[in-house]
Parts: C-alpha cells; sequence; structure tokens
C-alpha cells in the first residue's frame, strides 16, 4: 500500500456518548490501532458537549447529526440516523485525500450505513458483532425482533470477515446465522489496567467509607439491571451471603427491574444491606472496582464479559457464572471463581468461599492480573486486528471490485 | 446522456398514478436518445432485470423481510437501490449524468450517492405526506417529511407537477421557487421540460 491503512469505524456510541459495551471498545481499539500506525476515521453519533470533530489520542472523530425529532421506535430511528450517518460518512470518505482502505460497523446498530457505504465506495466491510438480537431476548419472539434479527443476519452477509471477541460468540453467531467457519473471527475484548493502576491508594479508604461500613465486604455487581446480566440471581443469593459474612452488596447500573429488585430486597429485610447506586461516572466505577472484596458477573447471558475484565485489571477477585464469554476469561479456582448460571445457591457458594479466605482470594488476584496483562491488552488486540484487516486487503485486490474501480 | 430513474413503483407493480407516469417517461427518454435505468421494487412476475420497451430495469428485493412498517421496509431498501445504482455506475466507467428520484421513498439512496460519487440528482414531486396524511404530525408523518425535506434541500432541482403543488413545496418545506420547475405531464414540451432540466442538472454536476 502506498499509504497508511486507513479505517473507518462505524459505531452509534463513542466516548463521552456509552450506553454499553460498544463504546470503550471501538475507543480502545481505534485508539491502539492508530499506535500500531493505522488512520483511524470515527464516525458516531453526536452527544451534548462533545464536538462535531475532535482528534482523540490519534483517533480522528466525526461526530454526525444523529436523527433527533420523535422516533416511532427506537428500531425506526436507528434507521434514520443510519441514513443521517451514511450521508455524512460518505461526505467525508469523499473528501479525504487518502481513500478509504475498510469500512468497519459495528453490531446491527450501524448496519444499513456499512451496508450502503461498502457498495458506493467498492471496499471491504468488516462487522463486530458485539451481541444478538436472539441472543439478547432468549429467541425471537414478535416483527419488531424478528427485522433487527433480519437486519443482523444482512449485516454479516454482507461482511467480509465477522468478528466476534470470544468463542462462545463465534459459535452462536455462526449458529444465529448459519455463517461458514473461515468467515469469522475471533479476537477477544481488551481492557486498560493503567486506568486502575493510576487510582491513589491512600484516598481510597475515604472513598470506601461513603458506601460501606470499615467492617463490611463489599460484594459489587456492575451492569444493566436486566434479566440476562442475572442481578435477580444475586439478590436472590444475597441473604445466604449475610448468614455467613458481613458484607455490603453493591448494585451499580440502571434497568427496567430496579424497582421490582430493590421491592424484593425490602421484603427479604436487607434493605440496609444493598445498596443501589444507580449509574455512576467512571472514577466512581474504578474507585469501587478497585475496593470490591469480590465483584459478581451472574450473568445469564453473556457475549464477552467486559466487566468481569476489568474487575480482574482492578484487581478485585471475580465470580462469574459459567456461561458464554465469561466461561473463556476465567479458569475456576486459578484466576477466578465460576459457579452455575442462574443459580443463587451456587453464586452465594462462590461469593462466600472468596470473602472468607483471603489467601486463596490473593492468589486469584495475581494470577487475574497477570492474565490481563498476557492476553487481554489491547496492543495485541490491535496487532491482531490489523492482521486480519491486512489478509481481507489482500483477498481484495485480487477481486474485480479493486481491478476494475 | 445516461440517467438513473428511482421510483418505489413500476410497471407491472402498479400502486398509485406513479407507475404509469414513470413508465411513460422512461420510455419516451429512451426515444429522445438517451439511456435511462430504471431502479424499482421487485415484482415477483418479472425477475430481478428486465428490458421492457428497450427500458433497462432493475428490480431490488428487501434483505430484511419482517418489518414493523413502511418506514422501516423503504430504509432498508434504499440499500438495495443505492448498491445497484452504484454497480451501474462502475460497469459504466463512473459515466452517469443524473439521478431522478421520483417521491421520498429512495431518497436517501440518492443522498448519499451524490455525496460519494458525485453523481447530481433531481427530486420529482409526485405527492407530498403533508397532503397524504392531511396535516398529521405524528413522529411516523414527521420522518418521511424529513426525508422529503432532505431531497428538496439536496436536489439540484425539483420537478412539480403543477403550479400548485410549487407553491405547496414551498408553503411546506420553504423549497426555493426558483429551485423548482413546473412541467405538468401530458403538456406540450412536456419532454421538452424534462430534457433541458436532465441537461441543466448534469452540466452543473452535483456540488
Amino acid at each position: 500500500m502506498d499509504h497508511d491503512l486507513t479505517i473507518m469505524m462505524l459505531t452509534w456510541e463513542f466516548p463521552p456518548r456509552t450506553i454499553g459495551g460498544i463504546s470503550p471498545h471501538v475507543y480502545y481499539l481505534s485508539k491502539s490501532l492508530a499506535k500500531n500506525g493505522a488512520k483511524v476515521y470515527v464516525v458516531t453519533c453526536d452527544f451534548p458537549g462533545a464536538p462535531q470533530h475532535e482528534v482523540l489520542d490519534g483517533v480522528e472523530v466525526f461526530r454526525i447529526d444523529s436523527y433527533k425529532n420523535p422516533s416511532p421506535d427506537f428500531a425506526t430511528w436507528v434507521y434514520l440516523m443510519n441514513m443521517n450517518m451514511q450521508k455524512e460518512a460518505a461526505a467525508l470518505a469523499k473528501s479525504l485525500k487518502a481513500k478509504v482502505d475498510l469500512f468497519h460497523a459495528h453490531d446491527w446498530l450501524v448496519a444499513t450505513a456499512g451496508i450502503g457505504l461498502k457498495h458506493v465506495f467498492r471496499r471491504p466491510l468488516f462487522a463486530t458483532m458485539h451481541s444478538t438480537e436472539i441472543g439478547r431476548r432468549n429467541g425471537i419472539h414478535s416483527d419488531y425482533e424478528r427485522m433487527i434479527h433480519e437486519t443482523e443476519a444482512w449485516l454479516t452477509y454482507e461482511a467480509w470477515k465477522v468478528i466476534c471477541c470470544s468463542d462462545y460468540m463465534v459459535s452462536h453467531v455462526r449458529w444465529a446465522f448459519g455463517l461458514p467457519p473461515d468467515k469469522m473471527m475471533m479476537i477477544p475484548n481488551g481492557v486498560n489496567a493503567d486506568v486502575y493502576a493510576a487510582i491513589k491508594k491512600n484516598e481510597l479508604s475515604q472513598f470506601r467509607s461513603r458506601f460501606a461500613l470499615p467492617e463490611e465486604k463489599i460484594v459489587l455487581f456492575v451492569g444493566r439491571l436486566v434479566h440476562e446480566k442475572g442481578v435477580h440471581v444475586l439478590v436472590n443469593a444475597a441473604p445466604k451471603v449475610l448468614e455467613k459474612v458481613n458484607a455490603k452488596i453493591i448494585i451499580v447500573g440502571n434497568g427496567y427491574m430496579k424497582e421490582q429488585l430493590s421491592g424484593i430486597v425490602k421484603g427479604m429485610g436487607i434493605a440496609h444491606k444493598v445498596l443501589f447506586t444507580g449509574f455512576v461516572d467512571d472514577e466512581t466505577l474504578r474507585g469501587l472496582q478497585t475496593c470490591a472484596d469480590v465483584s459478581v458477573v451472574p450473568s445469564l447471558f453473556e457475549p464477552f464479559g467486559i466487566v468481569a475484565l476489568e474487575a480482574m485489571a482492578a484487581k478485585s477477585p471475580v465470580v462469574v457464572s459459567d456461561t458464554g464469554g465469561l466461561a473463556e476469561i476465567v479458569d475456576h479456582d486459578v484466576d477466578g471463581v465460576k459457579v452455575y448460571p442462574g443459580n443463587p445457591d451456587s453464586l452465594a457458594w462462590g461469593i462466600t468461599r472468596i470473602l472468607t479466605d483471603e489467601t486463596n482470594a490473593n492468589r486469584l488476584r495475581s494470577n487475574a492480573c497477570k492474565k490481563i496483562q498476557e492476553r487481554f491488552n489491547w496492543d495485541r488486540i490491535a496487532q491482531q486486528t490489523m492482521g486480519v484487516y491486512e489478509a481481507v486487503l489482500g483477498e481484495y485486490s485480487k477481486s474485480f471490485w479493486a481491478q476494475k474501480s | 446522456m445516461r440517467e438513473i430513474i428511482f421510483s418505489w413503483e413500476y410497471p407491472p407493480r402498479i400502486v398509485g398514478q406513479l407507475a404509469a407516469y414513470v413508465k411513460t417517461l422512461a420510455v419516451q427518454l429512451v426515444t429522445s436518445q438517451t439511456e435511462p435505468y430504471v431502479v424499482t421494487y421487485d415484482d415477483y412476475l418479472t425477475g430481478e432485470y428486465d428490458e421492457p420497451e428497450g427500458v433497462k430495469t432493475f428490480r431490488v428485493t428487501n434483505p430484511v423481510h419482517t418489518h414493523i412498517g413502511v418506514l422501516t421496509w423503504v430504509l432498508t431498501l434504499n440499500q438495495e437501490v443505492e448498491r445497484v445504482a452504484a454497480n451501474i455506475y462502475y460497469d459504466k466507467s463512473r459515466q452517469v449524468d443524473l439521478i431522478d428520484v421520483h417521491d421520498w421513498h429512495f431518497i436517501p439512496a440518492a443522498v448519499t450517492l451524490k455525496k460519494a460519487l458525485n453523481i447530481p440528482f433531481v427530486y420529482s414531486v409526485e405527492s407530498l405526506e403533508d397532503h397524504r396524511s392531511h396535516g398529521s404530525n405524528s413522529p411516523f408523518n414527521m420522518a418521511i417529511k424529513s426525508i422529503e425535506w432532505l431531497g428538496m434541500y439536496e436536489a439540484s432541482r425539483l420537478v412539480v407537477k403543477s403550479e400548485w403543488m410549487r407553491d405547496e413545496a414551498f408553503r411546506l418545506h420553504r423549497a426555493p421557487i426558483e429551485k423548482m420547475n413546473v412541467i405538468p405531464p401530458g403538456s406540450t414540451g412536456w419532454m421538452k421540460g424534462i430534457l433541458a432540466v436532465y441537461k441543466n442538472t448534469a452540466e452543473a454536476g452535483a456540488s
């Protein structure tokens, strides 16, 4: 190639707009690709206070006018937003001196924009499937869900390569859309351990006192309060944990189950032992993850489980359900504890096991930390991604698109 | 001159009056020594490509079969319209003079093609959402109106079929009067008027 590899990333969320895991994923991936010599343009939705264009850690970020009229429903908004994204991304790609070598779309939320740009510029399209509708909903139950499912299938059909963050997700996506194995690629998600290393340890005890008494062990859950995250399993395990250990269960995040869950907690008579914080900022979150005596990820469906990686990077011992991507991140009794998904007794056992044996907890902590640095570091992930890009561009150069256009 | 016509209805798929109008237009454009392509929605009788009366006609289907409304159906179908138009562009050594979009349905595709490939477009107004929905402003109607507005903003020229429609396009979307050509179908000089608009659009380019 006569110029730096030029990549256009499409994503509906990018910091400071953070809704789920795609935002940090695209941020760290883009930043690490730029560090490794690629020119990266991120096209994403606008956000109050964030500039339309900025250069962030070597990455060119363009925030488009997402569709702001009231929309009939979320999915229709997604397609309308994609119309705007496609329009602005096309104008941007056209205005660049160096041609965009490839487009990389994250989830169905930018499917139609990615597909359109692929065809008008005749460049390869990559798709990372972070999740699926059929997985999120545990089946397809309505036309609305089927429409999203079929849009996901279309995106994977149009993509040259489909990237997933875990072996579990590769097999799930293959099953959901009937994709051939050579179209799939597993590249793990990463975590940035530096942000946890930067936390000042001497200020932590005061920070901690805002959430728990000194004698209480902190059991931390971070995630959306929805069924698939299994937060109700933790709530049901709480009395069993509290029988054996003096602990404070801190639940970070929002979701439709919040009221129902706090009602259950009141009914159990343990409201003083369970704290619902709602959504917290990054600094508070990282502080909590560092203070946590155990971090719990009780998901029923989990494509990857970035929150487990974050906990490991924060040197908090983890208890995860033995499912999905989580099962691949943690080796049981080596760098964390695995429990049966959806089983409060098993979860309570895992939590108490860590809280009652400090030597063991410390062993898990240090093994987990080592694993993070070796397997889940963004530099390594960026290099793997570059490898996939280059292999595809090699194949592409022999195609009639490259020859004719 | 090589032009691509976008219309969501085209015989044998007839929904309203638009199909017959676009058909007459396309056939006349062949007779007038231009090279029209029609890109339209699939009809199970025809297959994906045919050339009735010399008009090269591509018919696309929607890869997403299940929909919750016209809007999601149209917005996804746009990608296939866009793909076929891009294929024509590349197959013809990047020589496409303009796109003529009939009504709002395929405006998103025309806008992306303009931005990406510098193909200018004409927006031919058959009807407007405000009239069709009797002034309703639900989120659904608003979305269609905003697409009409986008088309009027991005198009090189607007073809309207009556002076009344010209005034309505101005009243509802503030489309500049000087951007509009009133060309009543079937009037003497109809084809001449259309060809003049096409010629001006092609010569002015997309910027």
